[in-house]
């Protein structure tokens, strides 16, 4: 009873400042901007924004998979060394995290665009200006430079608890160093890469700082829609149907990989 | 029969410094049942090991089947181990588990099936295949643990502390099973435990180590029988330990008595370790030139008593199916072969006294627990 109580304070801001504007979405999502009755129209034309939809989907899923290989890797190297070695990589990690998000973002902008830094280096030795800048390759650095932290952090943390003991057993049975990766490392860090690519993909998909900043006109993404209904179009029943639909299909997309996850693992392995 | 398998040649090992092990040499026959027996922090797992390959030694050799086997990884080694906490794949089933071995050296699967389930027959888990490791009990793990193991057919099996988690009466089981399976299946076994009951139950051979260093290599019973100094002595089984002398061959002193004994080839009067266990000690009436003692305690055992006397300040323990009660005073009379003689060594006087038993005791109870993290 004590530990309910406890909860208490969250639960409240949880009602207060998810549930309700929540609800407050899906009220302007079904209803008309100028009448305010019910309607389907604003769900309805998601047809128009379809294309819109899977090019943020699929820009999130291949930022997605460059963090986890990317990752990954970094991932294990700091399970695998000793204490003092890990707090520190896993601080590196972090430290990105410390500065604005907005500041970051930015910061590539001059890097990479025609008269930035890059392409002044480039220039020197008589290259470009390339356009490194306003693309879909450039929305997905920023992606991964910006989440990356997210791909590590849970993926270290299952890496970590993983008993040594379990590799030098596939060792014994015949794995050579790769075998055992495969075997056993890999399938038991599959809670991690699930909650990984939850945790980069979710923020990717709906992201529109990234994209007005790194992105050009081909590369409206979701996120930019919505928050231009909001700001510029005024039009927040359009933007509320279209939240809706994005976190609709984030869910589900978390679902099924969740589900793939628990199928062969899941909760059963944790106690480990 | 005696067929050598494995050699530990001058074998050390140190880590950051330590020794851990110091200089052992060690021969395994094959279809051998060995076991390393020691305390905590004697060696035995890190023995083990480097005859598993997970660690090489830093400096000694070892040789299976004659070729030196040093820089063999673990995958490439003949031997397959069952591990202290069995470390069973946890995203696998019963019967992947066991598949693991086969299906990595790439096994047909018509075979690797028929070999898995006869492999379930023998541990006695038909019908467990498609259960989740981490819904067995402990027992059933250990199951498994030894069948993954052995559907490989090693030449050599090598088993951690492999009871350790189980209580007892499911340890008597297992160990009854294992010696069953040994001989079955006629692999070399090397088992590490700090259970000297255990040890004396099932091997052929019992490798005592402390401190990084072999004490004795003997079967069970010429190392309970004679045992060579006062640690083996006091790790297998009860022992009364007194300082002696060695007045002649085949006679000793001790509490000014004189004793005929069995033991011969020391020195005219050198002082030695005398080791009497606690049931070879026949109780007779006091007086009659018999060595006289005061009772001072008795703990029934079920089978016998714990009988503590005093003789002089030295305390002995008496296991007796006779009860005396505490106050009494007896006559104590050893035959000859009731009574071992050792050469003194870096363990005479730390054993074989009664006198702090009780806590003695604790710890031997506790120790199962503080020994599974060893190493």
């Amino acid at each position: 009873m004590k530990n309910k109580l406890l909860a208490g304070p969250y639960l409240l801001w949880m009602v207060v400042f998810t549930l309700i504007p929540l609800g407050i979405v899906v009220y302007y999502a079904f209803t008309d901007s100028m009448t305010g009755s019910f309607t389907l129209s604003n769900l309805a034309k998601i047809g128009i924004y379809l294309p819109i939809f899977f090019r943020s989907i699929g820009l999130a899923a291949i930022a997605c998979m460059i963090c986890l290989v990317i990752g990954y890797p970094v991932a294990y190297c700091i399970a695998s060394v000793g204490e003092t070695w890990r707090r520190f990589l896993s601080m590196l990690v972090m430290l990105p995290m410390c500065m604005s998000f907005l500041l970051r973002t930015l910061a590539w902008v001059a890097l990479l665009e025609d008269t930035g830094i890059l392409n002044h280096a480039l220039s020197l030795l008589g290259i470009g200006p390339l356009p490194l800048v306003r693309n879909n390759g450039a929305v997905i650095l920023g992606m991964v430079y910006n989440y990356l932290p997210y791909m590590i952090t849970p993926l270290y943390t299952v890496i970590l608890k993983i008993d040594p003991k379990l590799e030098e057993a596939a060792q014994d049975l015949g794995c050579s160093g790769a075998q055992v990766f495969r075997r056993v490392t890999l399938p038991l860090s599959i809670p991690g890469i699930v909650s990984g690519i939850t945790m980069v993909f979710v923020p990717a998909v709906s992201t529109f700082y990234i994209s007005q900043k790194l992105g050009g006109t081909g590369t409206v993404l979701i996120g930019d829609v919505i928050e231009s209904q909001f700001k510029t179009a005024y039009n927040p029943n359009l933007g509320a149907a279209l939240s809706l639909i994005l976190m609709v299909m984030v869910l589900i997309c978390v679902g099924v990989m969740n589900h793939f996850s628990s199928d062969d693992i899941g909760e059963e392995m944790m106690p480990l | 029969m005696a067929k050598e398998l494995i050699r530990l040649q001058n074998v050390s090992m140190q880590f950051d410094g330590e020794t851990v092990l110091d200089n052992i040499s060690l021969t395994i026959n094959d279809h051998e049942f060995l076991t390393l027996l020691g305390p905590s922090g004697c060696g035995k797992t890190t023995t083990l090991r480097i005859i598993g390959g997970f660690q090489t030694p830093t400096s000694g050799d070892v040789f299976f089947d004659g070729a030196r086997i040093n820089d063999v990884p673990p995958y490439r080694r003949k031997i397959n181990t069952v591990f202290q906490k069995y470390a069973l794949f946890p995203h696998l089933d019963v019967y992947d588990n066991i598949a693991f071995g086969l299906r990595v050296s790439k096994l047909p699967e018509p075979e690797v099936d028929r070999r898995v389930m006869e492999m379930l027959e023998i541990v006695s888990l038909r019908g467990f295949q498609n259960r989740k490791v981490t819904s067995l009990s402990g027992g059933q793990q250990q199951r498994v643990a030894i069948a993954r193991a052995l559907v490989n057919q090693p030449k050599v099996l090598l088993l951690d502390e492999p009871l350790g988690a189980l209580d007892m009466r499911l340890r008597k089981d297992m160990q009854n099973e294992l010696k069953r399976i040994q001989q079955a299946l006629e692999i070399t076994f090397i088992y590490v435990t700090h259970d000297q009951e255990e040890a004396l139950a099932m091997s052929d051979t019992v490798v005592v180590m402390d401190k990084g260093c072999i004490q004795q290599i003997g079967s069970p019973v010429s190392i309970y029988n004679e045992p060579e100094n006062a640690f083996v002595a006091d790790f297998i089984g009860e022992s009364n330990i007194l300082d002696g002398i060695m007045r002649k061959d085949y006679e000793v002193e001790f509490f000014g008595h004189r004793y005929q004994c069995l033991d011969k080839g020391f020195a005219k009067n050198e002082p030695v370790d005398v080791v009497i266990r606690p049931e070879d000690i026949d109780i007779v009436p006091p007086g009659g030139g018999y060595l006289s003692a005061t009772v001072t305690n008795v703990i029934f055992k079920g089978t016998f008593y714990d009988t503590f006397v005093d003789v002089g300040d030295f305390k002995w323990l008496i296991q007796t199916t006779d009860f005396h009660e505490i106050g009494d005073v007896i006559g104590i009379s050893l035959d000859p072969d009731a009574i071992h003689v050792m050469k003194k060594s870096q363990y005479s006087e730390q054993f074989g006294d009664y006198s702090s038993y009780s806590a003695e005791y604790d710890e031997m109870e506790e120790d199962p627990e503080g020994e599974a993290d060893e190493e």
